[in-house]
């Protein structure tokens, strides 16, 4: 008998806490969403949609349109607080965060800065956790800030040196997470659960270790632990794997409407993971509310054709990248003729120059693009036409002329320049494959290619088996998508024009150098891209608006003047497809992974379904 | 009452018997004696046979025809086809197939089409294309147009049939970089057929060596070709292809890859046909015939090669007009799956591999023409095939 009333109370008990959910609330001091000044209309809550992924990594998508950050973008493009009330300034060196009243994780714990000592001092800087230290956006000098916790709503970090990277970096699409949900993640922590409870996860788990068990549970960018809470507007309600994954509304999300209302309007946001190459098919016959992801600007004249019987509306976004397609000379090669010849500035202008980039304008993009070089977009405050133009037009003779210049003047019979060492000057460009519209342009670029006697050979391969071959220096010239902050504001980071990375397929030794602190990779032979690297310290030590500016502008001078990326066009258009009963997404928008994330920036708790 | 004896036999005729002998000279064969009709089948060759047989399986006849003609359009392909295959055309990119005409304005103008007026329109992000009734292209024949390189060796101007450089004239209509279908599919014939040919010489060796082995010597050689013939056919085609053509480095020319492509197929189709060449040559073997040859001292590869073979050399004809298809199929499937031939090779399967989204489906259903021409050699080797398999066995 003791049982079943034991259990019966817990049936009682857990109905509670259901019920209470149900009634949960926004936070006392909620961040009140202007509709009025983003022409919004008000909506009615409830409903569900579809949406239409191609793998189930793409969850961490919901967490890019939620777009719920300590601070975010706001309409033109400067930070403002968004999770917290109020950040305080003072210089770029101390910045005091007050959290808001009554904000609850998903779960209903409250939020507090408990949550931030516990990532500062149990994560970041916790030697297993993190054996490489805190993340970079938290070092100046290599030295992290001093962390003081006020109270439970009030925490503030101060370092010695200017710090402009740290705000950017937490508005950022990927943001830099300074907190967790201390009181679920303790339970996988060796310092704080008990030894025995560890142990038997690790087993039942299949982990090494309880640090793999942690980072497991606690991915917050990719939100694949449905248990995990969470502060985004929707919380993941399926164990992975599976093709159907489930976001329901978060009870205690953080934004209201102008009158009150919480968001989000919508109650679940139902994620369908189906083959990337059917997405378009699939949306054209109306089974995705909202989509952008995987849909191509070719697919824009089936999509409209399917608009009526699918009840949905297709717009043109134009995007925010630097540029549609860039093609990304290896300066650190293996192979030792050609590393010598893309570090020569000659050639990879030559290569530039030879590009027809009004011919792949008409044929790929209907001639809506602009071409221009891998730089920053006409609406950013940093745009000159200068950098735009740099070395992009067309010009055979000169591109001819330059690379006789460098020492590439003899031909074999079918007119095809030889190296020094009598090879040919065949490029090998590794495509990873995943869009048919990057085959067609390298295919325009071989026939252009071929008048100044370079040949171009197409080798699609997979994204992951590509960056590989990249980083170990195998692949020659690759392709990718140009600057991912196409409309840069000066507070952004300027991480794209300098060897900061081993993923940066150009320059990967020298990026991994700076990765890695000096211990592994190369230090920068080539003097301006070691210009590049003293700018990027420079930015990073900045503390005016103005000394930022000035240091981009400079970057992006050097960067497309050496033309270590070859940029083809910019300004492609995104077709997007929005399901006619859902409401407040603009007509107009700017698809990009950062600063607009995507759909983020134009807040997706705001759409409602009109039925 | 006076009894008389009766005979029981009746009275004897006095009529004598007729009897014949006949005066013609005593010929042993005259039963067996043939008409003309009947001596021109006993004495036919078995070649001829054949052929008498074939000729009544008009289907047959019919696919041997067409594919003898487009075997020979191989051949011409860059003469057959009104543009060079890889120009593109960025004027003219979607053009979707185009009529031809003879009279304008009631007027006999010999074959001529429209010109096409282009519009963009920024609603549907399309372009389209609309006859210009005023203006006409003539289309003229054994004319200079396109250049191009003939098997990549000598450059030439000659077209059987083309409309003036910059005009538009695309009976199949154009891709998405405005290259002309009709050349395109014209130009990936020469692939397409071609690499059947040389999978199959390649399994043809392979089979009757291999076989032909097993089959004479029995025993162990049998038993270790058996096993891994059983092995070789127990690996799932499809990702054994993609895993030999992944190693293909992509440094090759494509032509390179074209021959590669060719041998893997080959490499791999030979076990159908060891297993036939085996079999029969085990039960050909025990032929008295064999014997005598053995006896009168010949050795096993003369008695293969000279007396076995040829006793089931039509047999095996026809089991290799079957397996061109297969050939012709797997180099559209492999390129199809984007993991045969690749760009700027031109095959069917290369063709259709483009044609595979959703795009085409439902706005550039022209692309997708290159069926047409696999279906129907496929279909046509079937038949001959068929008829040649019939004619294999005249006495049935």
């Amino acid at each position: 008998m003791k049982p079943l009333l034991k259990s019966a109370a817990m049936l009682i008990a857990s109905s509670f806490i259901g019920l209470s959910q149900a009634f949960a609330a926004p936070p006392e001091e909620p961040r009140v969403i202007d509709f009025k000044a983003l022409e919004k209309s008000i909506g009615k809550k409830g409903g569900s949609i579809d949406i239409l992924m191609g793998k189930w990594k793409d969850i961490r998508q919901m967490t890019i349109y939620s777009n719920a950050r300590l601070v975010s973008y706001d309409q033109t493009f400067s930070l403002s607080p968004d999770i917290l009330k109020s950040v305080d300034n003072d210089g770029q060196k101390s910045f005091t965060l007050h959290l808001r009243k009554g904000h609850k994780w998903s779960d209903g714990t409250p939020f507090t800065t408990e949550d931030f000592r516990y990532w500062w001092e149990n994560v970041a800087n916790n030697e297993e956790l993190e054996p490489a230290g805190p993340p970079a956006a938290m070092l100046v000098n290599g030295k992290g800030p001093t962390v003081d916790i006020i109270d439970s709503h009030t925490i503030r970090y101060t370092w010695d040196n200017v710090n402009p990277l740290f705000l950017p970096a937490l508005a950022g699409a990927r943001p830099q997470y300074i907190y967790m949900p201390a009181h679920y993640m303790k339970q996988f922590h060796a310092k704080f659960a008990d030894a025995g409870k560890i142990a038997e996860l690790i087993t039942s788990e299949k982990v090494q270790n309880w640090t793999s068990l942690h980072k497991r549970f606690g991915r917050q960018y990719r939100p694949e632990n449905p248990d995990l809470p969470t502060l985004q507007s929707w919380m993941n309600t399926t164990k992975l794997p599976s093709e159907r994954i489930v976001f329901k509304a978060n009870p205690h999300f953080h934004r209201v409407d102008s009158e009150g209302t919480q968001l989000p309007y919508i109650d679940q946001v139902v994620m369908n993971v189906v083959s990337s190459e059917i997405i378009a098919a699939k949306t054209g016959t109306g089974e995705s509310a909202l989509q952008g992801r995987y849909l191509r600007f070719d697919n824009f004249a089936f999509l409209k054709k399917g608009a009526e019987e699918g009840n949905y509306k297709v717009v043109l976004w134009p995007s925010g990248k630097g540029s549609e397609m860039t093609l990304l000379p290896n300066l650190n090669v293996k192979d030792e003729a050609f590393r010598k010849a893309f570090q020569d500035v000659r050639v990879r202008r030559a290569l530039s120059m030879a590009v027809n980039r009004s011919e792949i304008n008409e044929t790929i993009f209907f001639g809506l693009a602009r071409e221009a070089s891998n730089s920053v977009l006409p609406s950013s405050p940093l745009y000159s036409d200068e950098d735009a133009q740099a070395w992009s037009s067309l010009d055979i003779e000169k591109a001819n002329a330059l690379l006789d210049e460098a020492g590439y003047d003899k031909k074999d019979s079918s007119g095809t320049r030889l190296l020094p060492d009598g090879r040919p000057f065949e490029i090998i460009v590794e495509t990873a494959g995943e869009s048919s519209q990057e085959t067609d342009i390298l295919q325009l670029i071989t026939d252009h290619w071929k008048s100044i006697g370079v040949k171009l050979f197409v080798k699609p391969s997979q994204r992951d088996i590509l960056r590989k071959r990249v980083s170990s220096g195998e692949a020659m010239m690759s392709t990718w998508e140009g600057l991912n902050r196409g409309l840069a504001t000066p507070e952004m980071n300027p991480e794209e024009l300098a060897p900061v990375s081993s993923v940066q397929a150009q320059w990967p030794v020298w990026g991994l150098n700076y990765e890695s602190n000096g211990k592994s990779g190369e230090a920068a032979t080539l003097p301006e891209v070691a210009k590049l690297s003293g700018l990027y310290k420079e930015w990073r030590a900045a503390s005016t608006r103005d000394a930022q500016e000035k240091i981009w502008k400079e970057m992006l001078s050097i960067f497309t003047d050496q033309v270590y990326t070859i940029g083809v066009v910019s300004g492609g258009l995104q077709p997007i497809v929005v399901s006619n009963k859902l409401q407040n997404v603009p007509e107009e928008g700017i698809w990009s992974f950062e600063p607009t994330l995507y759909f983020g920036h134009y807040l997706p708790d705001t759409f409602w379904l009109d039925e | 009452m006076s009894e008389k004896p009766t005979s029981a036999l009746p009275k004897e005729d006095t009529k004598e018997l007729h009897h014949f002998v006949s005066d013609a000279p005593f010929d042993l064969r005259s039963v067996q004696t043939l008409t003309p009709e009947q001596e021109k089948i006993y004495f036919a060759s078995q070649l001829t046979l054949m052929w008498w047989k074939f000729k009544k399986h008009r289907v047959a006849v019919w696919s041997g025809v067409f594919l003898l003609v487009i075997y020979a359009s191989v051949l011409f392909s860059e003469f057959l086809s009104p543009w060079n295959y890889q120009t593109k055309h960025t004027k003219y990119i979607y053009v979707p197939p185009q009529g031809i005409h003879l009279f304008h304005d009631g007027k006999f103008e010999g074959p001529f089409v429209y010109e096409l007026k282009r519009k963009l329109n920024l609603e549907t992000m399309t372009r389209e294309y609309t006859q210009d009734k005023k203006k006409i292209v003539k289309l003229s024949f054994f004319c200079s147009g396109d250049n191009y390189h003939w098997m990549g060796l000598i450059s030439g101007d000659n077209h059987l049939v083309c409309a003036p450089i910059g005009k538009p004239f695309f009976l199949l209509g154009t891709d998405r970089l405005g290259r002309d279908m009709l050349s395109r599919i014209i130009q990936g014939a020469r692939i397409s057929l071609t690499i059947g040919l040389i999978g199959i010489a390649v399994s043809f060796f392979l089979g009757i060596v291999i076989g032909g082995a097993a089959g004479y010597y029995g025993g162990w050689v049998d038993m270790v070709v058996q096993r891994i013939i059983e092995v070789l056919q127990s690996i799932p085609t499809i990702p054994l292809w993609l895993s030999l053509s992944a190693i293909m480095p992509a440094s090759w020319s494509p032509i390179l890859i074209y021959f590669g492509i060719t041998i893997i197929l080959g490499l791999l189709d030979w076990t159908g046909l060891a297993r036939a060449v085996r079999s029969k040559l085990l039960s050909l073997r025990e032929e008295d015939y064999v014997l005598a040859a053995r006896l009168i001292g010949a050795g096993p590869s003369r008695i293969i090669g000279r007396h076995l073979v040829p006793g089931f050399m039509s047999h095996l004809i026809a089991s290799a007009t079957i397996t061109i298809p297969t050939m012709i199929l797997g180099e559209t499937a492999l390129s199809f799956l984007g993991l045969g031939l690749r760009e700027p090779i031109t095959s069917w399967g290369v063709l259709l591999n483009e044609a595979q989204n959703i795009n085409v489906v439902a706005i550039f259903p022209w692309l997708m023409i290159p069926v047409v021409p696999v279906i129907l050699v496929i279909i046509a080797f079937n038949f001959l095939g068929d008829g040649l398999r019939d004619a294999a066995d005249p006495y049935k």
